[in-house]
């Protein structure tokens, strides 16, 4: 469980997109490990975490680069920050909110956590992929920066379902998904209610990107190094 | 009575009033909360400004409550962050929460409350510079001294759980440099440096970022002393290496820029051709000044003599031959070239570039025939596209005694260059050359060769060969003979075949080209004994008249009894190379090469006349 080199049986094309994203090198977008079309490759659990952590590094770095410049465009003295507290969906998760609690979770329950907040993230990126495209005067910027988001959320949830499925086969799946209310409509609301609710979006995800990243890193040093990064 | 009372207090209630304001007392200014920070994701501290203190003790006091939280708590500790301040430890911070912080400022007068304060403490992490940096110099055996510097993480970040990731920066200078010198050093706590000045004092500092944050400040600065025996050994090698280097290619240049041109004539050997000497003694002799001035003042660019250059060999039959013989008092000269037109006979420049130690020049080296006539080479592209009018002259034994040089022409335009050329003029020994190729590779001048011959007017004469006769010397033709003018002709141009290509050529030499472009031939002696097919025969001697025309290909020359022995200029020719045999007997006329910028007499030198000069000289 803990240090060994488990051979991967990539039997699906699933298995080895995964693991064609998720490699040693540091780099996002490197040579995969396994070529694709190989049927036997033999991954180690060292080289799934560390990928798993550069994805969700680039993630959040992606998040809060894009919050910032949101925010410089569209949200400049407009106390946007206000209505933003307590405006994220995934607060139903019950994440544990500093190192004592989080080093107190056992390596299951805190990779479950990790999964349902990746999950529940996966219909509204789409749906602030979609809004970001159609919103006025958008900014290039944001809009590549959504959608590599978005892609780069899907690779590390499949990453960590598969760590999960090989590594904790037990781990059951976590019932806890959390609904996004969505965007309000384009004729309910008026334009800075748009906008606030972009807000919030951008900074829930900051915050959730950020938060499964710690989490991810508390785990490959705890499983990996024996804590002992 | 009551009123009384109230009107008294009132007035002096409003006069102590007045007394506070003054003497300048006040609610105390809004005060303004400037940044939060945490040293390691784990606690954090708020530091305010304080406004206008109303010149009265101003209390603050620090609120805040908690992300979902309704609950409004006050600042736990107000002292171990120093004045102004409020640190939150770990059982009062919650991360990816967000706190709203408000101070607080009373004092006697009133109170004034700041802004809200938002802050997540996930994202306003500066940790504490690194500790324990020590430096020292490692001399490990076989290799270079280096400077070896170590540090630790500050003290209270978790890295071994992987709560933090730091990353690390060092920065070191010598002590009296003005810039320093950052270099990134990852996660890793230690960094060698290899490129130290010996002798030196230097300062290191490092610093470190956790993964999301901000960087920290410069850590203690640490100095070193470099003792002097840190040599830069590899750097001392490499300079006088590349100075060495240096110096070996500015040697270099220098030499191929003196001796350029004779490099490129060892490499490439300028092709042989006609040459105009210099000085024409003839007409000294005959007291034709009017012919030597204009040979001297030839200096115009032929602009003017645009018909001048050969194109053609005149075939001149034995009707013509006296036409010719009259028109044959004339030398070549040097430097003044004219037009020459056999204008009753046929459109015809002048192949007027004419010279003796050109024309052996490239005969003694049949292996660059082929390439003349084939390669398309920078030089030898025009002549190998006019390689079909190669043209050989009679042997030595041609004679040029009559007057009446021939002019021929080279071959049409490279562009119009009819594809057929005579295979037995390709294989014989000798190989034929556009001589304004060889003037200009005499000349060194590629380039202008190329010009010339892209110029339709210009055929260069082509050297001749001398063919071993038994005393005659044919030339053999094309039956066509290219018009001069027409540049789209693609007349097969004049070619002169060995009269026995079995054996070794002789040469001669274009002795002068007449007035109306006939040629002077003179016989060159060679320095092989097969030179002398006819004996030895006087240098002056020339052979210039036709006597018949064989197989409409052949030209047979004698020479001409009634021909005065022209004293052709004795002026050799320097720049032909060595492979250039020529007969310390043969004057060389002249050689021309076509020099679109200096267009003038060359008394010396290479001798090499513009074929413009040359016709010129004619008129």
């Amino acid at each position: 469980m803990d240090n060994k080199a488990l051979s991967l049986k990539a039997g699906s094309f699933l298995l080895l997109q995964l693991l064609s994203n998720l490699l040693l090198c540091r780099s996002v977008d490197s040579l995969p490990i396994c070529p694709s079309g190989a049927v036997n490759c033999e991954v180690s659990l060292r080289d799934l975490f560390d990928r798993a952590v550069v994805l969700s590094h680039y993630i959040h770095n992606l998040s809060s680069e894009m919050f910032r410049e949101f925010e410089q465009q569209y949200a400049q003295g407009k106390g946007f920050i206000t209505r933003a507290i307590n405006s994220c969906h995934t607060s139903s998760i019950p994440t544990p909110a500093n190192k004592e609690q989080a080093q107190s979770i056992h390596h299951e329950a805190l990779l479950s956590l990790v999964l349902g907040v990746l999950r529940s993230w996966n219909v509204p990126l789409y749906h602030l992929v979609t809004e970001v495209r159609g919103m006025q005067g958008s900014q290039g910027d944001i809009l590549s920066k959504a959608v590599e988001i978005e892609e780069r959320n899907k690779q590390l949830l499949e990453g960590m379902e598969k760590i999960v499925g090989e590594v904790f086969p037990g781990v059951k799946e976590n019932e806890i998904l959390s609904v996004w209310p969505g965007f309000p409509s384009p004729q309910a609301a008026d334009e800075d209610s748009r906008l606030s609710a972009f807000y919030n979006l951008l900074h829930c995800l900051r915050r959730d990107s950020h938060k499964v990243d710690s989490y991810l890193k508390l785990l490959k040093c705890r499983i990996i190094y024996d804590n002992n990064c | 009575m009551k009123h009384q009372v109230a009107s008294t207090l009132i007035p002096i209630l409003l006069l102590f009033l007045s007394i506070d304001l003054l003497r300048g007392q006040s609610p105390p200014g809004k005060p303004e909360i400037t940044k939060c920070r945490s040293n390691e994701k784990e606690t954090f501290s708020c530091w305010w400004k304080p406004g206008l203190d109303g010149g009265l003790p101003t209390n603050y006091t620090l609120t805040y409550h908690k992300e979902g939280d309704s609950v409004i708590s006050e600042c736990p500790d107000y002292k171990t962050s120093g004045p102004n301040s409020c640190y939150f430890n770990k059982k009062h911070t919650s991360i990816w929460t967000v706190y709203v912080i408000t101070v607080n400022a009373t004092n006697q007068m009133g109170s004034s409350v700041s802004n809200p304060h938002y802050v997540d403490v996930a994202y306003v992490v500066e940790p504490e510079p690194p500790m324990n940096l020590t430096l020292k110099i490692k001399h490990p055996e076989d290799q270079k001294p280096y400077l070896w510097i170590k540090w630790s993480s500050p003290s209270l970040i978790d890295i071994s759980s992987g709560w933090l990731t730091l990353q690390y920066e060092i920065r070191l200078k010598p002590e009296k440099a003005a810039e320093w010198e950052t270099h990134f050093a990852g996660q890793q706590t230690q960094f060698k440096i290899f490129s130290l000045y010996p002798g030196e004092k230097y300062l290191v500092q490092v610093r470190c970022k956790p993964d999301h944050g901000f960087w920290s400040k410069w850590g203690p600065e640490n100095s070193i002393q470099i003792p002097n025996d840190v040599t830069n050994t590899d750097t001392t090698v490499w300079i006088f290496v590349a100075v060495l280097s240096v110096v070996v290619c500015l040697i270099m240049v220098w030499a191929v820029a003196l001796k350029g041109y004779s490099m490129m004539t060892c490499i490439f050997p300028p092709v042989p051709g006609p040459k105009i000497k210099g000085f024409d003694t003839h007409l000294l002799e005959k007291g034709k000044s009017e012919e030597l001035l204009s040979a001297l003042g030839c200096q115009d660019f032929p602009s003017d003599c645009e018909d001048l250059l050969v194109e053609l060999l005149e075939v001149v039959d034995s009707e013509n031959q006296q036409l010719m013989s009259a028109n044959s008092k004339e030398h070549l000269d040097q430097g003044v070239t004219k037009s020459k037109h056999l204008a009753p006979h046929r459109d015809s420049g002048l192949g007027s570039c004419d010279s003796s130690s050109l024309l052996s020049e490239k005969y003694k080296e049949p292996q660059e025939n082929p390439s003349a006539s084939h390669t398309p080479e920078g030089i030898k592209k025009p002549e190998s596209s006019e390689t079909n009018g190669t043209h050989a002259w009679g042997s030595q034994n041609m004679g040029l005694g009559s007057q009446t040089p021939y002019s021929y022409a080279s071959g049409p335009p490279s562009s119009t260059r009819p594809s057929s050329q005579l295979p037995s003029l390709q294989d014989a020994t000798a190989s034929y050359h556009n001589i304004a190729d060889v003037c200009k590779l005499a000349m060194g001048t590629p380039g202008m060769l190329a010009t010339s011959l892209d110029n339709t007017e210009h055929r260069a004469l082509q050297p001749l060969e001398t063919a071993e006769t038994g005393g005659e010397k044919k030339a053999a033709e094309q039956s066509e003979v290219e018009s001069f003018h027409s540049e789209t002709d693609p007349d097969p141009p004049l070619q002169l075949v060995p009269f026995i290509s079995a054996k070794p050529l002789d040469y001669v030499a274009i002795h002068k080209i007449s007035k109306d472009g006939a040629l002077s031939l003179l016989p060159k002696r060679d320095n092989s004994d097969q030179t002398e097919k006819s004996g030895a025969l006087p240098p002056s001697q020339e052979y210039t008249k036709v006597s018949r025309v064989i197989d409409d290909r052949i030209l047979v020359f004698v020479q001409d009894p009634g021909a005065p022995n022209p004293a052709s200029s004795e002026e050799l020719v320097e720049e032909p190379p060595p492979s250039l045999q020529e007969n310390q007997g043969e004057k060389d006329v002249a050689s021309y090469t076509r020099v679109p910028s200096s267009f003038g007499l060359q008394l010396a030198g290479s001798e090499y006349l513009d074929p413009m000069c040359l016709k010129r000289s004619f008129q």
